[in-house]
């Protein structure tokens, strides 16, 4: 159900046997082992959903000056490996969502000139699920860059990982990289764990990284409840705030509606 | 005290001075003037030993000595101040400490002994009252956290610090209100001899009703193409660069 | 800060390492090797009773158990644990009752390092436990410090004089069993420091101890316990030298605070043990475990220089086990030539509003590699906790790497945890700047790497802050240009 309605908003047409993608948008459902090229120059994007507890790789590759927006929604306890091979002035906008257990790991190698990878995600556990997501993200050539930015959120006696890793090889030089891990644990059995790393083996880079786990500020939340919402309400708010800023940027425009739907239903369960 | 033929730099494959002639004598004030991308950071920026640029042609003496070969360090030393257009900000580093270093080290060049700690924080006192830099500036970090004002108040300060026999002021004047124009502009007036020299670079007109200059030198594309008394700061200020750079592509 | 830039111009052009030199005093070795009975003889030296012998055996036979560790980001070469001398003092093993008593020869070695043994020192306020090689030469001022029941001594003394209180607290935060070089330290250990403040009492003075390899082919060991009981303050100063060696030296230390409830301890350490030369050949291997206990509202300050030693393996912690207990970590790590250093924190939250701080400033130079590696773990009792992280790298060339693997883990849902990380490199327009007013390049990247490193320096005390700023700039030597 869920799969066919995030499908059909997308518009996805079926994947080329050669795993050639011509532009336009494709859609991948449990899909298992997969690889994928987009050519040269070529824009396209990539829905794939995941509702089984089984594992799956899939690899793709981005030409010269490709571009490729991925959405990633994970539920039901898969473990999904996405390895993305980037050449020169290619471009991938991943964004993931994590809405269960299970593991996702990213890797994404620059290994072509100004090669840019963004990628925008968040984990939301409730009960006593337990989720990870790692992102490694190799600057193999000079003058690339890339963003991540994953959010977590754990409640109940749920366990949440990130970690992240952004290797600088010798002579990428020039690399701009940023790195944000934000988190919030929610009721006294939540766990949030977070690794942001760094290695860097060339020098005139800009990387930074940024880990936080914190609970809403107490002036917003002071300001909120002033305006009339009880300590509940503004911690909701707070959250959707927090996970939905995620969506609204979502790689693939058009699923919008249907992931805020995802995850406004996995919010109901926090408490 | 300053002499540059036939000066031509560039960056990359870029020719931006092409072909400069200037000389300063001990005692004289320059104002070099002229429309945006002319050259005239360029010009202070070689001169003081910028490595960005690569001299293509020419010469430039001071005190007798050609400098283009020495080092950035060595030009100072000896007397060759460039206040910057836009002072850099040093994390950590206090004025203090920075300036204790450097005017030791412009001593030592001289075969002066060190200044000791006591006698270096009263002339960090006394030079700080000549441009009214709020004495506290002196123990934070170098520019870190400056306004526009302080910043420039900063590099005038450390002109009085180190005492140059010339001093090239790039655009001290850009971004100052009034009344720290008066100071900037009175610092350097006082710090002003009969054997020291000064080239302004400057923008505009204003600085010059402080900073009386005795030349006043046109850039343009890379060359001076009009030299005038202070007359022709006044000119300009009412007519504009036009009726120049016109003449100029009309030879 | 009073920074002598004369002194930092001289130590640039002098160059190379200062301390390299090795003093010819007769020592007093065992052969090299390890099995019990070298326990037991180190245990027998020291005149040890049988109760310490027991738990220098139980921590050498849970050693042979243990594995190397491997997760550092360090190229370790094989260390060969038999190939090392784990006993050597200097032979006068008399007891001193006198300056005049030491070793003319030694007295000069601590000259040259320029430790203030003598009477000078009470005019700079440091009591000096000096340890070379494994014995405790001479301690001063014991005299002074123990009309305030403070007890400074060395810790061979201490476990003969003060048995109860070792078995109390030895081992206590460093247990035998935490890791491979803390077991091999529990069971060799031949010396070092013991260090106890009575309740209420603010220690007068800061209380250093200089450390020293001195003899060829040994391996130090030292143990310090600082047990710092309610109410108490002190400061307390570590400083490490080491000679020039084309073979590495093993250095495993172990440190032990107990910080009691409203005490304070502040624990610094300029380390400058022997780096090996430009291509990598010698230098000490320091793989050291530091840990520190905090109960009730006690608080604990690590702050480290670290510039020398091949590889550096070490993470100062602190335990915060009492209610608003604070732990603080204030780190400079360089490296330069073929060095390695992997270091950091651990900040343990277990006590409610417990509060820890980490700024740590890496600067990687040469073919150098640079790891901060830290832990922050709020327990879920750990209401209120809050943690704030700053790890800064500094890089100078592109030959050399800097790596940060911060870890946070939260079990706490009020705690607010923070992390920044930055990457950096010397402008060149801050070198033309400094070029400009007449700076050379090698002191303008000193004073820009003081500058960077500032806000970790300031915390140290005074006489170290000057240390430490020359070492940064001696460290740097060769770098640039």
């Amino acid at each position: 159900m869920i799969v066919e309605d995030l499908i059909t908003a997308s518009g996805a047409q079926p994947l080329p046997d050669n795993g050639l993608l011509a532009g336009g948008v494709y859609a991948l459902a449990d899909a298992g082992d997969k690889s994928l090229t987009v050519p040269g120059g070529v824009e396209a994007s990539l829905v794939v959903v995941h509702t089984r507890q089984d594992e799956s790789k899939l690899s793709i590759e981005l030409l010269d000056a490709a571009s490729l927006s991925i959405v990633v929604l994970c539920e039901a306890g898969a473990f999904a490996e996405i390895d993305i091979a980037q050449h020169g002035r290619s471009a991938c906008r991943l964004t993931a969502l994590m809405l269960s257990s299970g593991e996702l790991a990213c890797n994404a190698s620059l290994k072509g000139r100004e090669a840019r990878f963004d990628m925008n995600g968040a984990f939301v556990l409730t009960g006593s699920e337990r989720g990870r997501i790692r992102v490694d993200v190799d600057h193999l050539s000079p003058d690339c860059s890339s963003i991540t930015l994953v959010k977590g959120v754990a409640s109940g006696s749920s366990y949440g990982r990130f970690e992240g890793l952004v290797y600088v090889a010798p002579d990428a030089q020039r690399t701009d990289s940023q790195q944000t891990s934000r988190n919030i644990t929610l009721g006294a059995d939540a766990r949030i764990e977070t690794s942001p790393q760094l290695e860097i083996y060339a020098d005139d880079v800009k990387c930074s990284h940024g880990a936080t786990v914190g609970q809403i500020d107490g002036e917003q939340l002071m300001y909120m409840r002033q305006r009339g919402l009880s300590r509940e309400q503004a911690q909701r708010l707070h959250i959707e705030g927090f996970v939905g800023d995620v969506v609204m940027h979502s790689a693939v425009e058009s699923l919008q509606e249907q992931l805020s739907a995802r995850v406004g239903a996995k919010l109901e369960n926090i408490r | 005290m300053l002499v540059v033929k036939n000066l031509h730099a560039s960056v990359g494959d870029k020719e931006i001075l092409k072909g400069i002639d200037l000389t300063v004598r001990a005692g004289e004030v320059h104002a070099i003037m002229g429309p945006n991308g002319s050259g005239k950071s360029t010009l202070a920026s070689v001169l003081s030993g910028s490595e960005k640029f690569t001299v293509t042609e020419g010469s430039a003496e001071f005190l007798g000595r050609d400098i283009l070969s020495l080092p950035i360090e060595e030009r100072a030393r000896m007397g060759l101040f460039l206040g910057f257009q836009y002072p850099v900000e040093i994390p950590g580093v206090t004025m203090a400490n920075f300036m204790k270093i450097a005017v030791n080290e412009h001593r030592k060049y001289r075969g002066e002994e060190p200044l000791t700690a006591g006698e270096f924080l009263r002339l960090m006192r006394e030079k700080s009252a000549v441009v009214e830099l709020d004495p506290k500036l002196t123990s934070r970090a170098v520019n870190e956290g400056f306004s526009g004002g302080e910043k420039k108040k900063n590099e005038i300060f450390q002109m009085a610090m180190l005492e140059p026999r010339l001093a090239i002021l790039d655009e001290t004047d850009s971004g100052l209100d009034i009344d720290a124009l008066r100071i900037v502009a009175t610092g350097v007036t006082r710090l002003h001899t009969e054997d020291n020299a000064t080239v302004v670079i400057t923008h505009y007109q204003r600085l010059l009703d402080y900073i009386v200059p005795d030349y006043v030198h046109v850039l343009y594309k890379g060359r001076i193409i009009h030299s005038g008394d202070k007359s022709l700061a006044l000119k300009l200020e009412k007519e504009g660069y036009d009726w120049l750079i016109n003449d100029y592509r009309e030879e | 800060m009073a920074n002598d830039s004369k002194n930092i111009i001289e130590e640039l052009e002098s160059g190379d390492y200062k301390y390299g030199f090795t003093s010819d005093i007769a020592t007093e070795t065992i052969g090299r090797g390890l099995n019990e009975d070298v326990v037991r003889l180190i245990s027998e030296k020291k005149g040890e009773p049988e109760w310490m012998l027991e738990r220098r055996l139980k921590a050498f036979r849970h050693w042979q158990t243990m594995k190397l560790p491997q997760w550092a980001h360090l190229d370790i070469p094989r260390i060969d644990f038999q190939d090392i001398i784990y006993y050597a003092a200097p032979k006068s093993a008399k007891k001193l009752s006198s300056m005049d008593q030491v070793d003319p020869e030694l007295k000069r070695t601590f000259d040259k390092l320029g430790i203030p043994l003598e009477e000078q020192m009470a005019l700079a306020g440091v009591a000096v436990d000096a340890v070379m090689d494994s014995v405790s030469v001479k301690t001063t001022f014991r005299e002074t410090l123990a009309e305030k029941g403070i007890i400074f001594c060395s810790i061979s003394e201490a476990i003969k004089e003060y048995p109860e209180m070792i078995k109390k607290y030895l081992g206590s935060v460093v247990p035998y069993a935490d890791n491979f070089y803390a077991a091999l330290n529990a069971a060799v250990f031949s010396d070092g420091s013991f260090c106890y403040i009575p309740k209420g009492v603010r220690c007068p003075m800061e209380l250093s101890t200089y450390f020293r390899i001195n003899a060829e082919g040994t391996g130090q060991f030292e143990r310090t316990l600082i047990v710092a009981d309610e109410g108490s303050y002190v400061s307390y100063l570590e400083g490490c030298t080491a000679p020039r060696r084309d073979e590495n030296q093993l250095h495993a230390a172990v440190v032990e605070i107990v910080v009691e409830n409203d005490a304070e301890v502040k624990y610094s350490t300029v380390q400058n043990w022997y780096p090996g030369d430009r291509e990598g050949r010698g230098g000490i291997y320091n793989f050291v475990t530091k840990r520190g206990l905090c109960r009730d509202r006690a608080r604990l300050s690590w702050t480290q220089v670290e510039t020398g030693s091949a590889i550096t393996w070490k993470y100062p912690s602190c335990v915060l086990l009492g209610d608003d207990s604070v732990g603080e970590f204030y780190s400079v790590a360089m490296t330069n030539n073929c060095q390695q250093a992997d270091t950091g924190t651990k900040m343990i939250h277990l006590g409610r509003n417990t509060r820890s701080r980490i700024v740590s400033k890496g600067i990687s130079a040469g073919r150098s590699q640079n790891a901060y590696r830290g832990l922050v773990k709020v327990a879920k009792g750990a209401d209120g906790a809050r943690n704030y992280s700053q790890c800064d790298s500094l890089l100078i060339g592109d030959k050399c790497g800097a790596h940060t693997f911060p870890v946070i883990d939260s079990r706490n849902p009020s705690a607010v945890l923070e992390h920044e990380a930055t990457t950096s490199k010397i402008s060149e327009d801050q070198l033309f700047y400094c070029n400009q007013r007449g700076l050379s390049t090698e002191q303008a990247v000193g004073l820009i790497v003081n500058g960077y490193a500032r806000d970790v320096l300031s915390k140290l005390p005074m006489e170290f802050a000057v240390e430490a700023q020359k070492l940064l700039s001696i460290s740097l030597e060769g770098s640039v240009g």
